[in-house]
């Protein structure tokens, strides 16, 4: 029966099984299975792989997963199978949200969830540029450096502030632009020279990663033969940027409905601080504020607010995710050292952030300064590896969907009980 | 039964303990064998008859196993018999039954309707007597039974009884159960009337079925012409029952030809995980291969969910050709596995169970021995050749 299902394309079907050869569409492939790659899964949150025997509940079951080539049972099998390249090049283990429906119903506990966010992870490790960085954010064993270099980087920062700033043209600090600061050796001109800079580097590391990725995509079986966009580029964009704000794919789950409130809580979070923050950065210079621009704003000013607000949203948001995962484990899938990073690593932004305002209300000046150094140094951090770590599935995540969105690859309309 | 007559007719006296009213369990509900599909009421008629005929065998019905003590050679076994109420001293006819109305599920029937509280098990029913449900029948009904019912037929003062008897082997046949289908919540049964197990449906194919043979779906009464068997309904699931049945593959397959032989228009799908056909078995599923109304389609079913009409709409993947096909049926079979009774109620004697409460191999106690269904999944042949070793096997006990 099984060399059936294995049929040549354009070899005649024998006469004996024609019920089986009228199913069988799939064609031989040569499996070349990449060994380190099936490891690295297994270590990385996916050790239930092997349990799999594909019987297709997963797919079944998702309400992300489209009709034709569901996910996740064919990444399972290529999983199995070692397949590196065909899940590298695959838009569907990012459509995945992890909400675990497949887990719960897989017959094997095989947790296809758990196995998709390893291969997520080992996909970012794949494209990131440059890749010695993207293993460095999987090893615990590497936090020292990750740290340190941020550290060793403000730190030499501030030791040649006023060469740094003569040389661009900033005159040294007078006295009252101190005030606009959290701390005198480190003024404004220089953090946005400083994460500017830096900033950019990433950004540019970014981009190397997704057009890496998207090259990639494009390659993949899931488009079938001769895919034509149903969609531009831009409206492709933005119905994913609305479908990622209203969580439109999140709240589809049944198994773990409260990951679509945590994540809303750190994304708005986020996103109200973003806004702050580029309004002090552009403060200076952004025509909207003008000369009314005062830094640092007072508690009940709107800015101060609803930076505040953001910050208590991320950290709600934060520490129901730590929850989730610590104790809902089951539900909220393995967490990999991966997932761990990310999570406390936005943890600890909050709770610096935060704790150097409050000192700052306080006047205790010195204390201050040091928990604002680490403050910093935990943004740099985010910031630099964004290219590398779990938090990198805002660029690899956003490109698959728009790519899905673009090529008009839709969730199946499948009967939901 | 087997083990019984067994070794009744080689001389040794044999004491079968029955639970239920009726003897034949499981095997009697079946419609057909496979693979040669002929109906299990010939092979039960010949074993009925070699135990009416031979004196070394005692059976009792309504009959539970409370207490065993003693070892091998010399056990002690204490037994409740629940009363029947008939006393079978003259017999009940349908004019008595008429004038009753109170009903009780058909537990013969798998629950598909209700039978009078006072009833008939089913056509070759030994021993050949009707049963009064003392909890389903009303007070009215009662009063109305002891005035119409002949003299001496009927006697409602019969209490449960107590009672020991010594032997020197015990053979241990309790049987099986199906998996509860009412657990498997995504696969909708109980909810959707069309949702059906693979047991209801061997009664719904039964001559002295429900509805005397025409397969009919519940929700309307008409007959199927477009069916869907579920295999692993709750099998080879672990979150169900981990392991593998062994014979629902292969009863799926006899209920898909019960559908071809009384509709030629039918059309049949199997969903499966894989098509578990063992030995010469293979080729009754190769035959149904052959059929262009059946369609086998590899993926497990995950949800079903129905229309206005209370056809079923299927939540499966076709594994192969790599799509979610959104199929609609009729009616749908669930292909659900085999629980040991021993399960939930073990033998009141300490045994060596398995995780699932099947006796594996030997039972741990010298002079006790299991065969069929309480030591492992397995189909009617298999339990009667286990019945006729486990016979030999507690013969040598009492020859040691």
């Amino acid at each position: 029966m099984a060399t059936v299902e294995t049929t040549a394309p354009g070899t005649p079907e024998t006469e004996e099984q024609p019920q089986l050869a009228q199913t069988a569409r799939v064609r031989p492939m040569k499996v070349d299975p990449d060994l380190e790659f099936i490891r690295a899964l297994r270590r990385s949150g996916g050790e239930s792989l092997k349990k799999c025997f594909q019987c297709g509940t997963c797919s079944a079951s998702c309400p992300l997963s489209p009709d034709l080539h569901p996910f996740p049972r064919k990444e399972m099998a290529w999983a199995l199978w070692g397949l590196k390249d065909q899940l590298m090049t695959d838009p569907d283990v990012w459509l995945c949200h992890h909400c675990n429906d497949c887990s719960t119903n897989c017959p094997r506990t095989g947790r296809p969830g758990d196995v998709l966010a390893a291969v997520r992870e080992q996909s970012v490790q794949h494209y990131a540029f440059p890749r010695f960085l993207a293993r460095w954010v999987t090893r615990p064993a590497f936090i020292p450096i990750l740290l340190a270099i941020p550290a060793v980087l403000l730190g030499l920062a501030i030791r040649f502030r006023d060469g740094i700033g003569n040389a661009l043209g900033f005159s040294p600090p007078a006295g009252e632009e101190i005030v606009y600061s959290f701390m005198p050796s480190l003024p404004h001109w220089l953090i946005n020279c400083f994460f500017g800079f830096f900033g950019f580097l990433a950004l540019v590391a970014a981009v190397i990663g997704i057009v890496r990725f998207s090259r990639g995509l494009r390659g993949s079986s899931v488009w079938g033969p001769d895919p034509q966009p149903v969609k531009g580029i831009l409206s492709s964009l933005g119905s994913v940027v609305l479908k990622i704000l209203v969580h439109d794919r999140f709240t589809q789950c049944e198994t773990d409905h409260s990951r679509s409130i945590s994540h809303f809580f750190v994304l708005f979070g986020f996103l109200s601080l973003a806004l702050v923050t580029f309004w002090i950065i552009t403060g200076p210079v952004n025509p909207l504020i003008g000369s009314d621009f005062i830094y640092p704003f007072s508690f009940w000013s709107p800015w101060k607010l609803l930076a505040n607000v953001g910050g208590l949203a991320v950290l709600a948001g934060c520490l129901l995710m730590i929850w989730e995962r610590l104790y809902f484990g089951h539900l909220a899938g393995t967490s990999s050292y991966f997932d761990w990073l990310l999570v406390w690593s936005i943890f600890l932004v909050v709770v610096t952030g935060f704790a150097t305002e409050v000192l700052h209300y306080l006047r205790m000046v010195p204390h201050r300064q040091v928990i604002y150094f680490i403050h910093l140094v935990f943004v740099f951090s985010l910031l630099i590896y964004l290219p590398y770590s779990k938090l990198s599935h805002l660029l690899y995540r956003t490109t698959a969907m728009v790519m899905a969105e673009r090529f008009g690859r839709e969730a199946g309309e499948g009967a939901k009980p | 039964m087997t083990a019984a007559v067994e070794a009744a007719e080689v001389g040794y006296s044999v004491v079968l303990i029955e639970k239920e009213a009726f003897l034949g369990g499981r095997v009697i509900r079946s419609h057909k064998y496979f693979p040669k599909m002929c109906p299990p009421s010939c092979g039960f008629e010949i074993n009925v008859r070699r135990i009416r005929s031979n004196p070394r065998i005692t059976v009792h019905t309504l009959t539970t196993v409370e207490e065993i003590t003693g070892s091998a050679g010399d056990f002690r076994v204490r037994l409740k018999t629940s009363p029947r109420y008939v006393t079978g001293n003259h017999s009940l006819d349908g004019s008595v039954i008429e004038q009753l109305s109170s009903e009780r599920p058909d537990t013969f029937n798998m629950e598909i309707g209700t039978t009078g509280a006072v009833y008939y098990p089913h056509d070759s029913a030994w021993p050949p007597l009707h049963v009064v449900d003392r909890e389903a029948l009303s007070e009215a009904d009662m009063l109305t039974l002891t005035e119409v019912a002949p003299p001496g037929s009927i006697d409602m003062g019969q209490t449960e009884e107590e009672f020991h008897l010594d032997a020197g082997a015990i053979i241990i046949a309790t049987g099986w159960r199906p998996y509860d289908a009412a657990k498997l919540e995504n696969l909708a049964f109980g909810q959707c009337p069309n949702v059906i197990t693979n047991l209801m449906m061997e009664r719904l194919a039964a001559p002295g079925g429900p509805t005397g043979g025409t397969i009919l779906r519940p929700s309307d009464g008409e007959a199927p012409g477009n069916v869907a068997f579920v295999q692993c309904a709750g099998s080879r699931d672990e979150n169900h029952l981990p392991y593998c049945s062994g014979v629902c593959c292969m009863a799926s397959l006899k209920q898909a030809r019960y559908l071809r032989e009384q509709d030629e228009d039918a059309k049949i799908t199997i969903f499966y995980i894989d098509i578990r056909t063992i030995g010469r078995l293979e080729s009754f599923y190769h035959d149904l291969l052959e059929d262009e109304n059946i369609t086998f389609v590899k993926g497990k079913v995950a949800g079903i969910s129905e229309d206005d009409g209370n056809n079923l709409i299927l939540e499966v993947e076709d594994t192969i050709a790599g799509e979610k096909p959104t199929p609609q049926f009729d009616l749908v079979v669930l292909a659900t596995g085999i629980v040991p009774n021993t399960a939930d109620a073990p033998v009141p004697i300490e045994l060596e169970y398995d995780d699932y409460g099947f006796i594996d191999g030997g039972t741990g106690v010298e002079g006790v021995h299991a065969a069929g269904c309480s030591r492992h999944p397995c189909d009617v042949s298999t339990a009667t050749k286990e019945a006729t070793a486990a016979a030999l096997k507690a013969i040598q006990d009492l020859n040691r």
